[in-house]
């Protein structure tokens, strides 16, 4: 079972690396662990995300794909509605099928083996793009970028400054 | 003496099991603590000695020995002021055995005993990309030579891939310096654009 876990893992990284999707960079920390990946992700054009890159760690779980991986952003986190304050990413395609706290997801948007890292990046920067308003996991982002949204953009922003050291 | 032996069995020898059980669960836990190896484990179990209550108390009575002190420190849990009130008393302090090995909570460098858990999570919080890989020697190297015109922050989709597992570490931390550091340029002439 792992070292099927860990064959897929290896041809989710060669594809990864051998053909990227625009803006994103992953794989393992070290491949002697290939359940701790970093990923880098940019953020999306004509959002207050452009221009900055954010680091996250993803964990893998040992039957992994049955079940996801879970992502968290490091470096600081990152102000969103769908982020928790501690970097966790709370969105739908990190659920298993049959966990749906909320109630509101899709059972197609859900986890399944047939995802794929690249598919939770890319799920992740739409997400950065276009956050989803019905089950903050940073309420206080939530309400910021419902009510203040010029606020919420100048905090985001000011914060994709510091994350590239400027 | 033949209907005897059966009623004599089976009490006796669930007697004979729960007191056991006592003794050998009493006989391990006891043993655990004196032997526990003397570093940051023992210590929240009160097992290890703390030489700043050492240095305390023999300031305080310079008559008794490291040793009893720390002795009576292991015993009672590392309760200084039960030891203090012990002296007080007029008890003394017992001799310890001569096999009896201190367990010193830390070597004597004067640095608090802490297990060493606190400094991990610092270093994946409110931290920048530059510092978390190591890249300012980088920027400091690409300063002179000026990038290329309106650089595109998009990654060198260039893939890397190599049969070789240190080569393909190498090409991945690449590409992951290249992507920050050219988002960095990037940012860094939109800023100077803007004043």
């Amino acid at each position: 079972m792992s070292t099927m876990t860990q064959n897929r893992l290896f041809r989710e990284y060669k594809t990864l690396s051998t053909s990227p999707p625009d803006g994103i960079t992953a794989g393992p920390v070290s491949e002697d662990d290939m359940f701790h990946w970093e990923a880098l992700i940019q953020g999306p054009e004509g959002t207050p995300y452009e221009g900055g890159i954010f680091a996250a760690e993803l964990k893998f779980p040992k039957d992994y794909p049955l079940s996801p991986p879970t992502m968290k952003f490091v470096g600081g986190g990152v102000w969103h509605p769908n982020v928790y304050p501690n970097g966790t990413v709370c969105i739908s395609i990190l659920h298993p099928p049959g966990d749906d706290p909320n109630h509101y997801e899709h059972a197609s948007e859900r986890w399944s083996p047939i995802q794929s890292v690249e598919k939770i990046l890319i799920s992740v920067m739409s997400m950065l793009a276009e956050p989803n308003d019905e089950s903050p996991a940073n309420v206080e982002a939530a309400k910021m970028w419902r009510e203040r949204r010029p606020e919420y953009e100048r905090k985001v922003r000011e914060e994709v400054r510091k994350g590239l050291g400027l | 003496m033949t209907d005897e032996e059966p009623s004599l069995n089976i009490p006796s020898l669930l007697t004979l099991a729960v007191v056991s059980f006592f003794v050998i669960r009493w006989f391990f836990k006891s043993n655990d603590g004196s032997s526990a190896p003397g570093g940051s484990r023992g210590r929240a179990r009160g097992n290890v000695v703390d030489p700043a209550q050492v240095e305390q108390i023999s300031q305080m009575f310079p008559q008794l020995s490291t040793r009893e002190i720390m002795w009576d420190l292991q015993r009672n849990g590392g309760n200084a002021a039960a030891t203090t009130e012990r002296v007080l008393s007029g008890r003394g302090l017992d001799a310890p055995p001569p096999s009896f090995q201190p367990l010193v909570a830390i070597p004597p460098t004067g640095v608090p005993a802490q297990p060493a858990a606190s400094p991990t999570p610092s270093k994946s919080s409110g931290q920048d990309l530059i510092s978390r890989y190591n890249l300012s020697a980088k920027i400091a190297e690409a300063s002179g030579v000026e990038s290329e015109s309106g650089s595109d922050a998009k990654p060198s989709s260039s893939g890397g891939w190599s049969q070789n597992k240190e080569e393909r570490q190498r090409l991945l931390q690449k590409r992951r310096d290249e992507m920050i550091l050219a988002a960095r340029r990037k940012m860094e002439a939109k800023q100077q654009s803007a004043q």
